[in-house]
């Protein structure tokens, strides 16, 4: 078994934790080896080894022969403390802690005023599975770590937000919630993006949020599918949070089916997951995504996966564009500037020209929100721009509907369209993304057939 | 892009059409439509038919979608449960008719514009760029300085005139005394005889000693009856002049040698040109745009000092500091024999150069944006010696700030310019000594001109942005009525020059900007006050030809921006360009012009009355 790799930093936000063992020390699965020195949260050993290593971002441990399935309990305390104890982050892509989501420090003022907590079981990423899979092996746990969440953070309601598209799972879901009061479910159509933050507490709750505003003030947390099970298996089972569910997909050997790990340790390696998948595909592949085509980032083999890796993607090769101009169009919901700058280095393009959505608000620490998530504000100005640039192709990062926006106009320019997930999509079977024919919107009942529209009748 | 209910209103009578898809049953807001100032160029394009478009007008009182639709879809009958009748009679497309003049000239010296026609005039393919202007300026057609090439940059005297608001009232006066030079020799000592100017030739080599940076300084002398002569890149002309006694810049007296001017030219031990965008290497009958403000004149005697430097110093600032500083070294010798030697009894034409002011009549400001963003680009400010380098301070050093300067001051040369950029596009030294506009303006009976004011081109857009509020700040302070807003070569520098006329039109005062745009120089930025501008490109196509000063500002610009100005002071609006760059709009412009004064305005030459270089016909034409 190769080494395990824990980094000190395991969510996007956040300052590396600092470690409490040392070289030499024997860990256990669950022994706390580095706590927070900011934002952040506990980590916890994900195997039984010995401590080989230990450098300025990661811990590295050697693994035992034998790994028993038992692993060293958390310390019994409220469920709050719990949460905190465990290491729990969450699990849809930042890693933001979340005992600090659900709680604010004070005894007597819970976070929300009789509001929601909303659960993004929307799996936006196109081509993952793990959520879903989770949720339709499992749905009671669900329930009760919803109920364990409302009750921390003062929520009256709790509301499960699901693509609509997951019939099977949604009428489990269905079966169970008849007899519970306090949670509903809230369809979602299939486009992306659903899952964003701001995007979940629109759908669910009618709100457009600001994009420097958290759900908090739509009196409301968002919370992903995966994080509320981690959090139950804290309260319940006093377990940190040790290892993960993923989706390995793309350039496989034996197809591209998406191949779900449940309980993989944090700190196992991307090559180790590609191996257990199949292998690489040896006809050759482009890039191995860490986290989803929309957000994630390229990685490499050795890479470990961390407590809010949730894919690992394996792309078509890149075509060779022998050094075209190529526009880059920045949003909010797919890669930043430099991802973007990397994609078009390895199609061998040459960056002709920048355009930002937009919508896509800069905030102080200099990343991007969308305004308007999944509602677009026009796109011609751009490819206008992008044309008198000269640019030959075009490649962005949009959402269903920017996109389709894009291809209103773009190619009728002259302008090739390239999307930043296209070799990802490919590479799992998914359409790409480009025009938009289903509605935005879905009916709330399971057996109503949604119009899909066909836009090409009215030009 | 999607707008906002501001611009839905501005643009209702505009055509409405979606900017992205948009379902059946949507209720149809602002942020569903496309922003109408784009429609040109997607109807240009063929991304556009806005046949049967409703107006946004028409389909934002609740109006829903029945079907639907893609982005860029018109909003027709056909797809909407409800619209609003059009609102009164059709929209007059009158706007883009061509210009009326009837102009009817004002018999009586009645300052006021009267109303008349329309001037269009385009600039470049941007958007919120161009401009039509009402020419019925009437009165002030009698006094109305002509000549180009009118030596006398006297305010013309006013006296015959006397105007209500009261008599033009002399600020400050200075004199030029001019002495002729018809013969250049370089020798052992440095002295005038006669009409002969004699230089002593190993003070170019003193000069380059004393600058680490340069290598050699070379002088030679080219003559008006072989300038088919090879030169690397021209980086300034210089007068070559100086004042009396300890007179200061502008008053006094300032002696100038005429017949003769100081050409700097400069490469590196590689050959590299210093330069930037473009330089004008080549031969100098057909690199040189003989007779612009900034350039040689026919006819007069070049001293050609000729500098190589440090290699890679050609685009960095010391590079170009240290030629001016090695060249004026030898000028400054010229300097001191012309303080010397020459008498009272050489003279051959005296000028009395009068600062006006014109108590009653509108009051503007001037302007003039000179590049600083380091790099070459930098000018020497307020020397002792009229374009000197002793005693000024570098623009950069000062921070790019706001400088005031008065009307003499920049016409006796306070400006050295060290700024290398498009050779076609680059105000020279010699280009303030003769600023048209200044002259125009300071001629003209209907302005008060208050002043003039320089500002710096810093390179990042923070500093543009700094500067730019200062300018503005320093413009409200000064309670005038309008205001010219120049700037030289093109590109970087339109950031902040847009950016000035923001700043100073957001306080209410009318601004006229002055730039080369064209073809090749469009502006790349632009905002609601950009919507007067006078091009000064001259180029047959529209480029940066890096023929030397081609495009800069001349007389017959300067004509334009104050009638465009007077106009905009009048509360006339200026007339949306053409949207593709053509000389047509000008030339209509200037005919407006003519017919409104009763004037002719001789228009320059340009590149197409010089012998075709092999660089342009390979590069260019």
């Amino acid at each position: 078994m190769e080494n395990i790799q824990m980094l000190l930093k395991q969510g996007a936000v956040g300052r590396p934790c600092a470690p409490v063992v040392a070289v030499g020390d024997k860990v256990k699965k669950g022994t706390l080896i580095a706590t927070p020195t900011g934002l952040g949260v506990n980590v916890h050993s994900s195997v039984y080894g010995e401590v080989v290593e230990i450098t300025e971002d990661r811990i590295i441990i050697k693994p035992d022969e034998e790994q028993p399935d038992e692993y060293v309990k958390i310390a019994k305390g409220s469920n709050l403390e719990m949460i905190k104890e465990a290491g729990v982050i969450g699990q849809g892509g930042a890693g933001f802690p979340t005992f600090i989501k659900i709680y604010n420090g004070k005894e007597d003022k819970p976070v929300l005023d009789h509001g929601y907590i909303l659960v993004n079981a929307s799996e936006c990423e196109p081509g993952l599975a793990h959520n879903i899979q989770q949720i339709d092996e499992d749905p009671a746990t669900l329930l009760r770590g919803i109920h364990y969440l409302m009750e921390i953070a003062g929520a009256d309601k709790g509301i499960i937000a699901i693509k609509k598209k997951h019939r099977a799972t949604i009428e489990k879901l269905d079966a169970l919630l008849k007899d519970d009061p306090d949670i509903e479910r809230h369809l979602l159509p299939d486009i992306y993006p659903m899952g964003e933050e701001r995007a979940v507490v629109r759908e669910c709750l009618g709100i457009e949020l600001e994009p420097d505003k958290l759900p908090s003030a739509a009196n409301a947390v968002v919370i992903n599918s995966e994080t509320v099970y981690s959090c139950v298996a804290a309260i319940e089972d006093q377990k940190p949070l040790i290892d993960k569910n993923i989706t390995v997909r793309g350039m496989i050997e034996g197809g591209n089916e998406a191949h779900v790990f449940e309980h993989v340790p944090v700190g196992t390696s991307v090559q180790a997951l590609i191996e257990r998948a199949g292998g690489l595909d040896k006809r050759g592949y482009g890039e191995i995504i860490m986290g989803g085509a929309f957000t994630g980032k390229a990685c490499n083999l050795e890479d470990p996966i961390t407590k809010c890796t949730g894919a690992i993607l394996v792309t078509r090769q890149f075509r060779d564009l022998k050094g075209a101009k190529v526009g880059i169009l920045v949003c909010a919901c797919g890669g930043n500037l430099e991802r973007m700058e990397d994609l078009v280095a390895k199609y061998n393009g040459t960056v002709g020209h920048v355009c930002y959505c937009k919508q896509a608000a800069e905030m102080p620490n200099g990343t991007r929100k969308c305004e308007r998530p999944g509602n677009c504000p026009g796109q011609v100005k751009n490819n206008l721009e992008f044309k008198k640039a000269g640019c030959e192709y075009i490649i962005i990062g949009n959402c269903s509907d920017c996109s389709n926006t894009v291809m209103a106009s773009g190619p009728k320019m002259g302008l090739k369209v390239m999307h930043m997930t296209d070799l990802a999509m490919m590479a799992v079977g998914h359409p790409l993304y480009r025009t938009l024919k289903v509605s935005k919107k879905v009916d709330q009942d399971l057996n109503v057939v949604d119009n899909v529209e066909d836009n090409e009748t009215v030009q | 892009m999607s707008i906002t209910a501001e611009t839905a209103k501005q643009h209702a009578n505009d055509p409405a059409v979606l900017c992205c898809r948009a379902e059946a049953g949507t209720e149809l807001t602002p942020a569903n439509f496309e922003d109408p100032a784009i429609f040109p160029d997607l109807v240009d394009s063929g991304l556009l038919n806005l046949d049967g478009a409703l107006t946004l007008g028409q389909v934002l009182n609740g109006s829903k979608l029945t079907k639907t639709v893609d982005s860029l879809t018109p909003v027709t009958a056909d797809i909407v449960d409800k619209y609003d009748a059009a609102e009164g009679a059709e929209e007059a497309p009158a706007a883009e008719a061509a210009p009326v003049v009837e102009a009817a000239p004002v018999a009586a010296p009645a300052p006021a514009p009267a109303a008349g026609g329309y001037i269009t005039l385009h600039i470049g393919e941007g958007k919120d760029i161009n401009i039509t202007i009402p020419t019925g300026v009437g009165g002030g057609v009698a006094a109305a300085p002509a000549a180009v090439a009118a030596p006398a940059v006297a305010a013309a005297a006013p006296a015959a005139k006397a105007e209500e608001e009261g008599e033009a009232v002399v600020v400050r006066e200075m004199t030029r005394k001019h002495y002729k030079i018809d013969k250049v020799v370089l020798g052992d000592e440095t002295k005038i005889e006669g009409t002969t100017l004699y230089i002593r030739q190993a003070a170019a080599q003193e000069g380059a000693d004393a600058q680490k940076l340069v290598h050699s300084l070379v002088l030679d002398v080219i003559t008006p009856d072989n300038y088919h002569v090879y030169s690397e890149t021209v980086m300034d002309i210089q007068p070559i002049a100086t004042k009396e006694e300890d007179a200061e810049l502008g008053e006094g007296v300032t002696r100038v040698l005429d017949g003769v001017v100081m050409v700097v030219t400069g490469i590196t031990e590689e050959g590299v040109q210093v330069g930037e965008f473009g330089s004008s290497e080549g031969y100098i009958d057909e690199n040189m745009m003989w007779g612009r403000p900034g350039a040689v004149d026919k006819g007069e005697i070049i001293i050609r000092a000729h500098a190589v430097i440090d290699n890679k110093k050609n685009m960095e600032r010391p590079g170009p500091i240290a030629i001016h500083t090695a060249v004026d070294h030898v000028t400054q010798e010229i300097r001191q024999a012309m303080k010397k030697q020459l008498t009272d009894e050489q003279v051959v034409e005296t000028q009395v150069l009068r600062q006006v002011r014109r108590p009653g009549k509108k009051k503007i400001v001037i302007v003039k944006e000179i590049m600083g963003q380091g790099a070459m680009h930098d000018n020497f400010l307020f020397p002792t010696e009229p374009v000197g380098v002793l005693g000024a301070k570098p623009n950069v050093d000062l921070g790019n700030v706001p400088v005031a300067a008065n009307p003499l001051e920049v016409m006796d040369g306070c400006i050295h310019a060290l700024t290398c950029i498009g050779p076609a596009s680059k105000e020279m030294s010699r280009h303030y000594w003769r600023e048209p506009l200044v002259y125009e303006a300071l001629h003209d009976d209907d302005v008060d001109v208050v002043g003039v004011i320089f500002v710096g081109s810093p390179q990042a857009n923070t500093d543009k942005f700094y500067v730019s509020r200062r300018l503005g700040q320093m413009v409200e302070s000064m309670n005038v009525d309008g205001a010219f807003v120049t700037t030289e070569g093109f590109g970087n520098n339109h950031v902040d020059f847009t950016s000035h006329i923001e700043q100073i039109g957001k306080r209410g005062v009318p601004v006229v900007g002055f730039s080369f745009c064209a073809v090749q120089g469009a502006l790349v930025t632009g905002n609601k006050y950009c919507d007067a501008m006078v091009d000064n490109n001259k180029s047959m196509s529209g480029i940066e030809n890096e023929v030397l000063a081609c495009n800069t500002l001349c007389h017959e610009d300067a004509i334009r921006g104050l009638a465009m100005l007077k106009a905009k002071m009048a509360g006339e609006s200026i007339k949306a360009p053409e949207r593709k760059y053509t000389h047509a709009v000008k030339e209509s412009n200037v005919e407006l012009i003519e017919k409104a004064y009763g004037r002719k305005i001789e228009l320059v030459e340009n590149e197409q009355s010089l012998p075709l270089s092999e660089k342009r016909k390979a590069k260019y034409d």
